[in-house]
């Protein structure tokens, strides 16, 4: 297994990011983790280092209730930001939302590979990453 | 002689003359006459002047007749006759009688014009009166109605109208017509009707009206304007039918479904905070319990052991700030006090007295316009509260805060705005948010999103409404719709 995969986590659940950091370190798949706290923060970032593919993530782990900028509003940001970035992205949005308006409005964004309801098992984690 | 000759042929060209016997049998008859009765000369002489008759008339005028002619007077009338075909003539006829020297009668002659047409158009004039009689008896029947002249004084007032009105026929003759004036529809309404009616055109509409003992009725009306030769309206018929009943239920059926709808859209939201506030620790809990069973190594199991506590605490905090706006909602009878906006907010500003000090914060307030707000104490100092501490919270860090409070006075209603110069919200994304639970919109470690949605919940508690405007950068002000209870 190739190292050299980076993921992004876009969640204002620090419980969540300590455990999926930790889980994620553990199977040594992944070479780099940024986190941000809230859509607007991890769109900022995205722009500022679009055609960048050394440091742009592969996989994104979305959350959608977040302040400032939710998933929803960080989802329409990337849709219009995506044909300029230069690298294909992969996002999972990964909500404790069982509701089902919201899976079935996943559906319907393009840019959106997965729902995945929390919580999420190591081996779900896993399989997500080495899907790749 | 030459002259009678001439008398004879003017009257022969003018006229329908016919002569008969004592006996009413047909002597002469000229070409008029041939020509209205459709009989030829020949057909005709020698006949009894009863072969004319219609049947139109009865015993008593023909009976009338002979006896005028009889005793030697003229008689003149109108009479409707038959001709040879069956059609019918009417005729003016004066009949003159002549007697012989010993004073028996010796010949009628009957000097006729045509007056056919005549009859026809005022028999079609009976027809059409008596028609319009009945159109009049079936329309105030069936409707109220009313006639107003050009300046809306009432002329006409049928049963129905003085029934519907409660007032009796004299107390709305000669009166103005917005003596039933319900004050419910606006200006333009009325205008609308008036530029209508007084244009020459038929108005419709539904109207709300005031009844004597000040009950209210509604009414489907149209008013139709008679126009004279100018055509210009001197008059407008008003005619109206109760849908009192019909505008009560559609009331109803409107109220009802708000009411519904807005339990809905609380259900749904209801929904989304169990399903996002509430799911998200347990979710948490769930992992960390998993990550400690799984984990090996010592240290990992205690540190994440160490992250439990917090979201618990944290679940404990939601759970309690749902059950507080679970208890505001079910106090569907919540009594509405009538406060002095101000006394609240002197008693609220107490408790930020450290922070205005300390951001040198400018709060300024003026309910001259409204001194008076209809809604529970409690939940007035809770929205003021919240307000002032959020304007404190998320201040400009290039300004010092300036707080305006005010009301205003909306008749029906009290307009509560609270503006602030800091932050902002930019509305354009946030908007939907902006009231719901567990939202926030800036980096502030003390946002939590509850106050704003603690605010609504109250707001819509007592009926009012709730909403804002702002410029990021610029400021946000927040606007409070307090009912003012019906009199």
């Amino acid at each position: 297994m190739n190292k050299t995969k980076k993921l992004t986590i876009i969640d204002d659940d620090e419980t969540f990011i300590y455990l999926t950091q930790k889980t994620i370190e553990q199977t040594n798949l992944v070479k780099l983790i940024k986190i941000f706290g809230n859509g607007l923060d991890a769109i900022e970032f995205l722009t500022e280092n679009k055609g960048k593919e050394d440091v742009l993530p592969e996989i994104i782990l979305l959350d959608l209730s977040m302040p400032i900028m939710d998933g929803w509003q960080f989802l329409d940001a990337f849709t219009n930001l995506n044909p300029k970035i230069g690298k294909k992205i992969t996002i999972y949005i990964c909500s404790s939302s069982i509701s089902p308006d919201d899976i079935e409005k996943a559906k319907t964004i393009s840019a959106v590979t997965d729902y995945i309801i929390k919580p999420i098992t190591k081996d779900k984690l896993i399989e997500m990453i080495a899907r790749l | 002689m030459k002259d009678l000759a001439d008398f004879k042929y003017v009257l022969d060209e003018s006229t329908i003359v016919v002569i008969t016997d004592p006996k009413g049998i047909i002597t002469y008859a000229n070409d008029n006459f041939c020509q209205i009765s459709k009989y030829s000369r020949e057909e005709i002489i020698g006949q009894d002047h009863c072969k004319l008759n219609s049947g139109h008339h009865d015993k008593v005028y023909i009976q009338n007749l002979w006896e005028t002619i009889m005793a030697g007077k003229i008689w003149r009338g109108q009479m409707k006759n038959k001709a040879k075909d069956g059609s019918y003539y009417w005729i003016d006829m004066t009949i003159i009688p002549f007697f012989n020297d010993d004073g028996t009668p010796r010949e009628y002659v009957a000097i006729r014009t045509d007056i056919t047409r005549i009859k026809e158009s005022e028999e079609a004039l009976t027809q059409s009166l008596k028609e319009v009689s009945n159109y009049k008896f079936a329309l105030d029947a069936s409707s109220i109605v009313a006639i107003a002249d050009r300046k809306g004084i009432i002329k006409y007032a049928n049963d129905n109208f003085c029934k519907i009105s409660k007032y009796r026929r004299e107390e709305l003759l000669g009166k103005d017509h917005r003596l039933i004036r319900s004050g419910y529809h606006p200006k333009t309404f009325i205008k609308n009707l008036w530029d209508t009616i007084t244009a020459g055109r038929i108005w419709k509409g539904e109207m709300k009206n005031k009844a004597k003992d000040g009950t209210y009725y509604w009414v489907d009306t149209t008013i139709v304007p008679f126009l004279d030769e100018d055509g210009m309206p001197f008059q407008y018929l008003a005619i109206r039918s109760d849908i009192t009943d019909r505008k009560k239920s559609e009331e109803e059926l409107i109220k009802y479904s708000k009411a519904l709808a807005d339990k809905n859209t609380q259900l749904v939201d209801f929904c989304n905070i169990v399903s996002h506030n509430l799911r998200a620790p347990l979710v948490n809990i769930s992992m960390l319990v998993d990550y400690i069973e799984q984990s090996e190594v010592l240290e990992d199991k205690v540190e994440a052991l160490g992250k439990v506590k917090p979201v618990v605490n944290h679940l404990m905090e939601i759970f309690n700030e749902l059950v507080e706006s679970l208890q505001v909602k079910q106090d569907t009878t919540v009594k509405l006090d009538k406060v002095r906006p101000q006394a609240s907010l002197d008693k609220v500003l107490i408790g930020f007295e450290s922070q205005i000090g300390q951001y040198g914060a400018v709060i300024t307030s003026d309910f001259n316009s409204a001194p008076f707000i209809y809604c529970p104490q409690k939940y007035l100092e809770s929205i003021f509260t919240n307000l002032v501490s959020n304007a404190l919270k998320y201040k400009s860090p290039n300004r010092n805060p300036q707080i305006t409070i005010k009301t205003k006075d909306l008749g029906n209603a009290v307009l509560l705005s609270v503006k602030d110069n800091g932050l902002g919200i930019n509305l354009n994304v946030h908007q939907k948010n902006l009231f719901k639970i567990r939202k926030t919109f800036h980096k502030h470690p003390d946002a939590k999103g509850f106050g704003l949605f603690m605010t609504k919940t109250q707001v819509e508690a007592i009926d009012g409404k709730i909403w804002a405007e702002s410029i990021p950068d610029e400021g946000s002000t927040f606007f409070i719709e307090f009912k003012k209870p019906p009199r």
